[in-house]
């Protein structure tokens, strides 16, 4: 495979927040200084269009851009992926096959959902980016190499950190410079305007004026709405909804399914679990997704993290939000129960 | 009767409190200090300045872009300008920020008179 050498334009990065206006100010800024770059952000945020920006604002971008999902290859087929192998390295090893480190030489190589990347894969990373060589499976030869290394997860690498699933010294080669995504439900304010962007990338695939477009009623309603699925999840309603025009029943189906509030000291979460579908547990209406979409593991991790948030809201409530209490009786670390309620946004009620 | 400052220093720590300590005594020191809260804004001064810093000091671990970072750029640019870097405790780029030549790499809690005396021969050297 020869890597394309067309010169593309990057998706635009969409929204006037303050988050995302910094996340442009910052890869104008970052964008030609070849350190290395850790993209963190829910799945769905657009974490691809970031790097593809960075990639077209650097001084690289004539040379190839390559991606690699961390997640979706399995250990050996993922260190044959990114280092290559010789001749007859292991069966099946038919003929010489150069990696991605050496076929990106000279241009950027996105690395996505580095937080699913086993230990032992991660410890040659780190050898790679300490000193630009690696060798390709079954070789003694060290190859150089001049990649631009970005890196994304969804994953909370500080946690995995904490229970020995990344390496600190690999997280902090990687995280010279972080780019933050905000879920879409922090930054509203971005909704009209992905909206008014999918409409016209959409109404020029539709043919201008077959395009169904959502009144300004309905926009409103999408603004409220918490998108657990980000950006993808929006641009898949929108393109439901542009096709269909059926506005009125996708906005039904998407708060039909959206969580309950936190439930009152009365109502236990054994009482919510019996009736709880997939969609109402996640938050992620999976059928209104295309297939290429669904992920297994994006689904469960959202319901985990509904799930998580309900119980613990519960049991701080229960204790007046006396958090060492709170740990003991969910049998967690005081630390862990901390992080998880800041990382899932769990405010002590005033 | 005001003398003119020892030397110009720019400062960028994400800790508010950090950061107002070290402005305010440095500033008693006679130097002119340049402050920045975090790593983008830090950049951006050190980028459009233009009189010059003798001295930049540092972070480490900081949101957006880590000292580590901001030490590689300014090296790149300026070789000869000093850099400090400061690191909080149980924080471990330190090797990371040698290996981009920071000149110097301390640990939080800062004693501001030694590092004062470290600049003060980081000045003398450059």
């Amino acid at each position: 495979m020869s890597p394309s050498k067309i010169k593309q334009k990057a998706p635009a990065i969409i929204g006037t927040s303050q988050a995302m206006e910094r996340i442009k100010d910052l890869i104008s800024h970052v964008a030609d200084t070849g350190l290395n770059i850790l993209i963190c952000g829910e799945s769905g945020v657009g974490k691809e269009v970031v790097a593809q920006n960075l990639y077209q604002e650097s001084p690289r971008s004539s040379r190839p851009f390559l991606k690699i999902n961390c997640a979706a290859l399995p250990d050996g087929l993922l260190e044959s992926e990114l280092f290559g192998h010789e001749q007859g390295a292991f069966t099946g090893a038919e003929r010489k096959k150069r990696g991605k480190f050496e076929l990106a030489d000279g241009g950027v190589l996105l690395l996505d959902e580095i937080g699913d990347m086993s230990i032992a894969l991660q410890a040659k990373l780190l050898h790679v980016l300490q000193s630009g060589e690696f060798s390709p499976l079954g070789s003694e030869k060290e190859v150089h190499t001049d990649t631009w290394v970005l890196a994304a997860t969804n994953h909370e690498l500080e946690e995995d950190i904490r229970h020995d699933k990344f390496r600190e010294d690999l997280y902090y080669r990687l995280n010279i410079i972080k780019i933050l995504i905000p879920p879409l439900r922090e930054r509203p304010e971005d909704i009209p305007h992905l909206i008014e962007h999918f409409v016209n990338e959409y109404a020029y695939q539709f043919q201008a004026g077959r395009i169904n477009i959502p009144g300004n009623h309905m926009i409103a309603k999408l603004c409220e709405y918490h998108w657990p699925g980000n950006v993808r999840e929006l641009q898949n309603i929108l393109k439901r909804g542009f096709a269909l025009g059926n506005w009125d029943e996708i906005i039904d189906e998407l708060f039909r399914y959206a969580p309950a509030s936190i439930p009152s000291s009365g109502q236990s979460a054994g009482a919510m679990g019996r009736s709880a579908s997939v969609s109402s547990l996640s938050g992620l209406d999976y059928r209104t997704l295309n297939l290429d979409d669904i992920s297994l593991k994006d689904i469960t991790r959202a319901a985990q993290g509904r799930v998580e948030r309900e119980v613990i809201s519960f049991v701080l409530e229960k204790t007046g939000w006396n958090r060492s209490k709170a740990s003991r009786i969910l049998k967690i670390s005081y630390k862990a129960l901390l992080y998880k309620i800041k990382d899932l946004n769990i405010i002590i009620p005033h | 009767m005001t003398t003119s400052p020892l030397a110009r220093l720019l400062i960028i720590e994400d800790n508010e409190e950090v950061l107002r300590s070290l402005k305010k005594y440095f500033t008693k020191k006679n130097y002119d200090v340049v402050t920045a809260s975090n790593g983008l804004d830090g950049l951006k001064v050190y980028e459009n300045d233009q009189d010059g810093f003798d001295l930049i000091i540092t972070d480490l671990v900081m949101p957006n872009i880590s000292g580590v970072a901001i030490i590689s750029l300014v090296k790149k640019k300026s070789p000869q300008t000093p850099v400090i870097a400061i690191t909080g405790w149980g924080e471990h780029p330190e090797a990371l920020a040698t290996e981009a030549q920071a000149d110097l790499v301390l640990e939080k809690p800062i004693e501001l008179d030694r590092m004062d005396r470290f600049i003060s021969d980081l000045l003398k050297k450059k």
